[in-house]
């Protein structure tokens, strides 16, 4: 009851102001040019958003387990990234050390998220991206600690290059050097100097072996790939990355592809699936890969494909060569989003999203037989706000999910066991 | 009690919608529940709402040809939401630049998740650039991606 109170407070606020701008226009009406246009550039900002920096205000948190087991969260919430730490699996968390400050500029997309890890001394890793310029045009800064998280170097670009870099995605190898990849954008640039008409990135990626200080010169995995849609990464059992993303094929299908990448060098691009979506639009929602101890690759993405739409999985026994039917997940006629995979030996775990018009919930189905069968779907957590996309990890044995949400707080939920 | 809230609450949204149609260059917010106001305000004339965001390439390429729409088809009813969670400066910048400085214009307030867009349409996942196109009778046409303007221009012909 206060709340709707208070919510109706806000409102009434807000159209009251709202028309107090609107009068203001229209006594201006007759000289409608900038200074108008200046004068109701500022609509009150209505006040039923969180204002602060912490966990409580943010809208993506990423989680990884530090090799002591201790969490390591890091989060972006109003312009500010921040990383805090917790020994008790994300009941309470220590103070958070405000990393940077980007106000409107920080990349707070609804695929876009701060990357952490840690190596196997305890030194933490940080990525995330802003827009730079007016024209946006992004940057991925990077930034490290090596006193376990107490303080942090000044963020520094990844790269050096005047276009566009954004949706970075990392990983930590076993041999303990850090593989990055992201959406870049100079060869579009470059082709549209050059007069020619081009939308998309490529992928770009690039390793570090000395905990993030300096990495090797970027190359590109793929040249046509989605320019909005994370990156998603995975270790195979010879501890090479392999990404999946959403590539361009020819005709402007944008479809999954996936690709290992080998010392120095990416093997072929691989098509996940033939959903045939042709679009230029901005999807905001990028595959989630997750490679079990066979060396199977799983995968689950979004598509809006003309040959099928909705969310699918689907998986590889031979390093993506050929994939097998696409399954969907989720009931048809749903709104299933945000899938995301973690593989364990023969286990492999899948959550996604669901909306059923007043609250998300986080359902989970599990195979122990290496993604040939799977367990009905399970509900694992709903919640009535806003929330994150759910995200798998794990911490020796036991494999948890991580979930933001505004109303119900930061959640980690033991959803299983490597048998 | 919550009754006279509700009641009241519509009213001022009417109040708000009602004007919203009017050719003010003014930014409004957009948040849960006001979609209805929205399209109820076409008064049964065909209406487009284009959802976009300055962040995603495909709308920024588009939003001229937005602009030259409506220089022709200035009769048109197009309403326009801003997704990006940027500031409402650089919202009226691009608008600017597109010569829609003057058009309906909202942004969210609140991230544009599957809570806001449920009550736009349910199977949507928001993608950008997209137009959804409200018929006389009330039936909603969602198109993501690039519009066909010559088809849009038929479309909003409010007297056909």
């Amino acid at each position: 009851m206060i709340l709707n109170i208070r919510s109706f407070a806000r409102l009434l606020l807000i159209n009251t102001l709202y028309i107090g701008v609107l009068s203001v226009a229209e006594l201006a009406q007759a000289q409608m040019d900038h200074s108008s246009s200046k004068a109701s550039s500022m609509p009150a900002k209505p006040s039923n958003t969180c204002q602060g920096f912490g966990l409580e205000c943010a809208t993506a948190a990423t989680p990884f387990f530090a090799p002591d087991g201790k969490l390591l969260l890091a989060w972006t919430a109003n312009g500010v990234v921040s990383v805090a730490q917790s020994v008790d699996l994300g009941k309470t968390l220590a103070a958070a050390v405000q990393i940077a400050e980007h106000g409107k500029s920080l990349d707070a997309g609804s695929d876009a998220r701060p990357q952490i890890t840690a190596d196997k001394q305890g030194n933490i890793f940080l990525a995330y991206a802003f827009f730079k310029d007016t024209n946006w045009n992004a940057q991925i800064n990077t930034t490290r600690s090596t006193d376990g998280g107490k303080s942090f170097t000044s963020p520094e670009t990844l790269v050096k290059d005047g276009s566009s870099q954004r949706f970075p995605s990392v990983l930590i190898k076993p041999d303990n050097s850090i593989f990055i990849t992201w959406i870049d954008k100079r060869l579009v640039a470059i082709a549209k100097q050059g007069g020619e008409k081009r939308l998309g990135g490529s992928i770009a990626y690039s390793s570090s072996q000395d905990g993030g200080k300096t990495f090797e010169t970027e190359r590109f995995a793929n040249e046509n790939s989605c320019e909005c849609c994370r990156i998603g990464g995975s270790l195979d059992p010879q501890g090479n990355p392999v990404v999946a993303y959403r590539a361009i094929f020819p005709r402007g299908i944008r479809d999954q592809a996936t690709q290992v990448i080998i010392a120095k060098r990416a093997e072929p691009i691989r098509r996940v699936a033939d959903d045939d979506w042709k679009t230029d639009a901005c999807p905001h929602h990028g595959p989630s890969i997750a490679i079990s101890g066979s060396g199977k690759f799983h995968v689950a993405w979004y598509t809006q494909g003309s040959k099928r739409s909705g969310v699918f999985y689907a998986n590889s026994a031979n390093q993506g060569v050929t994939y097998s039917k696409p399954s969907r997940v989720g009931a048809d006629g749903t709104s299933v989003a945000r899938p995301y995979l973690l593989a364990m030996g023969q286990q492999v775990w899948l959550v996604w999203k669901e909306f059923d018009g007043s609250k998300s919930s986080v359902y989970l189905k599990e195979s122990k037989d290496d993604g040939n069968t799977w367990s009905t779907p399970k509900l694992l957590a709903s919640t009535a706000g806003y929330s994150d996309h759910p995200l798998l990890l794990s911490r020796g044995n036991q494999a948890f999910l991580s979930w933001l949400t505004r109303d119900d707080g930061y959640q980690l939920l033991s959803v299983g066991q490597k048998q | 009690m919550k009754q006279l809230w509700l009641a009241l609450l519509s009213a001022l949204s009417l109040s708000f919608a009602g004007s919203a149609l009017a050719d003010t260059s003014s930014l409004k917010p957009y948040q849960a529940g006001d979609w209805k106001a929205i399209t109820k305000a076409a008064n049964g004339e065909p209406l487009a709402i284009h959802f976009w965001g300055v962040t995603c390439p495909a709308c920024v390429k588009e939003m001229p040809q937005w602009g030259q729409f409506l220089k022709a088809n200035p009769n048109a009813k197009v309403v326009f939401i801003q997704v990006d969670d940027v500031s409402t400066e650089n919202i009226l910048k691009m608008l600017n630049k597109a010569g829609l400085e003057k058009v309906n214009s909202y942004y969210v307030v609140a991230p544009f998740d599957e809570r806001l867009r449920y009550e736009i349409d349910p199977k949507w996942y928001g993608e950008t650039p997209t137009t959804i196109l409200i018929d006389k009778n009330g039936k909603a046409t969602r198109k993501t991606g690039l519009v066909d303007f010559q088809k849009l221009s038929i479309a909003l012909k409010a007297k056909s």
